[in-house]
């Protein structure tokens, strides 16, 4: 009877301890939240009890902040880049999935090392290059240097789960004499859809909060939204109600996308390492 | 008839032929990109950092060093080491206590059911939050008049009440690495409670059968098994935190001084507020060296893993 006590007494610790790290994990996001709908003044404050206004998010929209130019920026790069990076990846993942290549190791842990490549070291050459051929504050230059560090992830993503589709059917139509380009384009692409849309929102998450490149890159007419963050400082310091205001427009829209395609967030953050 | 001819025998070989080209004309186009985004400006970097090569005079690059700016960063200057010293201790730190902190987290969250799924859940918020943003909550939390954080500590140990946490170095990098560790605890908590999930059944009853408590059987089945992954989730999270620029940059900017520089951070500085793209990219390449082992190390595992 006592055994069964301790381990009651164990199970509750346990839930503390859960809902203690759980509590660790979220109360900065719930503070941002509520921050986002205090006033100037009641930021200053530690208030838990306040009156929420909406009035934090009309201001960042408005002049001299402009969030509305920085969320299409963060949109436009962050979707052309996936819808550059997805096609061309599945191409890439088919052909590694499916076929003996020569080289394919070597190319496939190339792909793999360069995303390991830390990104001050991809972006010097990029600067200076796109000073010299005016690519510098533009969008285009973003999703060029943007595609580095998406590719990996997609090319290793989309290739699990193209490995996870039986070859039965793909043997079975060309045997019928489909060739190789309708069997990708009627089989494969129709059941690999769910895996490409996964793969791309994991890219457009990635994308969309990509910092160094933008940092670097831009500075009037290409800034993202998490460069945008760097606006709210004022001659008295930081202007919390409207960062958390900007904050939760950069991070809600993520937490969505996240939430749809949390299955597959830790595969494809690790390559395929993990399963 | 009896006589006739599978289909396939006709057409396979004719197909096999096309596929001999296409599946190289399939995987082209991703080469082409990977090459000029990644590996193309890797070597440019490796050739500009043997050469002057000043973003603010005339003439991109400038000269022929040889190994000159190598030698400024190793033995001249001792804001590179600086930030070599940083960036170790901000990587030991960070891996140790994210991954043993996300094991013990995970162990904890393992055995499933709707309240421990939901936690599961939560935990994917804080992995999609861009790190630059992190950087900013956490300067936010520990604001000395109205941080939540710092009123915390604040309570907890009285004298940290009135400290200024990021104008004082060492506390200042403790921010840094509390704020990596709330970012990256809840990623490797999933990956190891997947890592977890594939422990067989079998192996832990039969060692409670045998009468292991709870911490022989975490010592002697769960961990050796748990292994690889662990082995994973170490050499991923080294990588990311030798790379740590987003958060530190908005938390702190290296300060105060150069408390808080982390090695791409310094990279960054030089190259582009002093315009010195020579000299950063010789620090660059001198950080892409145990990169290289570690992307070895990982490359294994990964495909020790897809050949199984």
């Amino acid at each position: 009877m006592s055994g069964l006590k301790l381990w009651k007494f164990w199970q509750h610790v346990q839930l503390i301890v859960i809902l203690i790290g759980a509590a660790i994990m979220i109360i900065p996001i719930i503070w941002i939240f509520m921050a986002a709908f205090k006033t100037h003044v009641d930021v200053y404050q530690l208030k838990i009890w306040f009156r929420p206004t909406l009035e934090n998010f009309a201001v960042v929209f408005d002049p001299p902040y402009y969030l509305w130019d920085k969320l299409i920026n963060s949109t436009i790069v962050a979707t052309v880049t996936v819808l550059i990076a997805i096609p061309v990846a599945t191409c890439a993942s088919y052909s590694f999935s499916r076929f003996r290549l020569r080289g394919e190791t070597v190319m496939l842990v190339m792909i793999l090392a360069t995303q390991f490549v830390p990104a001050v070291v991809i972006i010097l050459p990029f600067f200076v290059m796109f000073r010299d051929i005016s690519l510098l504050d533009t969008r285009t230059g973003l999703v060029l240097v943007n595609l580095a560090i998406v590719m990996p992830f997609a090319i290793w993503m989309i290739k699990g789960f193209i490995d996870g589709i039986p070859l039965d059917t793909e043997e079975a139509a060309l045997v019928d004499g489909s060739s190789r380009i309708q069997v990708i384009k009627n089989i494969v692409l129709p059941m690999a859809a769910p895996g490409l849309i996964t793969s791309g929102i994991f890219c457009f998450i990635i994308a969309w909060n990509e910092f160094l490149f933008a940092l670097i890159l831009t500075n009037k007419h290409s800034v993202t939204l998490p460069i945008g963050l760097a606006l709210f400082k004022a001659e008295e310091g930081d202007l919390w109600n409207l960062l958390s205001a900007a904050g939760i427009i950069i991070m809600v829209p993520m937490f969505v996308l996240a939430l749809i395609i949390r299955k597959h967030f830790v595969q494809g953050m690790t390559m395929g390492a993990v399963r | 008839m009896g006589t006739t001819v599978p289909a396939h025998f006709f057409h396979l070989p004719i197909l096999k032929v096309r596929d001999h080209v296409l599946k190289y004309l399939l995987v082209l186009p991703a080469v082409v990109v990977v090459f000029a985004t990644a590996i193309w400006p890797l070597i440019r970097s490796l050739v500009l950092s043997f050469y002057q090569g000043r973003l603010t005079r005339p003439g991109f690059p400038q000269g022929f060093l040889g190994w000159d700016n190598y030698h400024w960063a190793l033995f001249e200057e001792p804001a590179f080491w600086n930030s070599v010293l940083v960036t170790t201790v901000y990587s030991v730190l960070t891996v140790g206590l994210t991954v043993i902190i996300a094991l013990g987290f995970a162990l904890l969250l393992a055995p499933g059911g709707r309240f421990r799924m939901s936690v599961q859940t939560l935990l994917i918020l804080p992995f999609a939050m861009s790190p630059a943003l992190i950087g900013v909550s956490f300067r936010f939390m520990f604001n000395p008049e109205f941080g939540l954080f710092d009123a915390f500590f604040g309570f907890l140990i009285p004298p940290l009440a009135d400290i200024s946490w990021l104008a004082d170095p060492q506390l200042a990098f403790a921010v840094c690495v509390m704020a990596d560790v709330w970012g990256w605890i809840p990623f490797l908590t999933l990956v190891l409670i997947g890592g977890l999930g594939a422990i067989p059944r079998d192996s832990l009853e039969a060692a409670q059968v045998d009468g292991a408590n709870g911490w022989q059987v975490f010592k002697d089945v769960t961990l050796p098994q748990l292994g690889p992954v662990l082995a994973v989730v170490i050499i991923l999270k080294s990588i990311f935190s030798i790379k740590t620029f987003d958060q530190v940059y908005m938390l702190t900017n290296g300060g105060p001084g150069t408390a808080t520089q982390t090695l791409s951070h310094y990279i960054y500085f030089n190259g582009m507020k002093y315009g010195q793209i020579g000299y950063s990219a010789s620090a660059a390449w001198l950080m892409v060296i145990p990169m290289i082992f570690l992307t070895y190390a990982y490359a294994k595992l990964v495909f020790r893993k897809n050949k199984q």
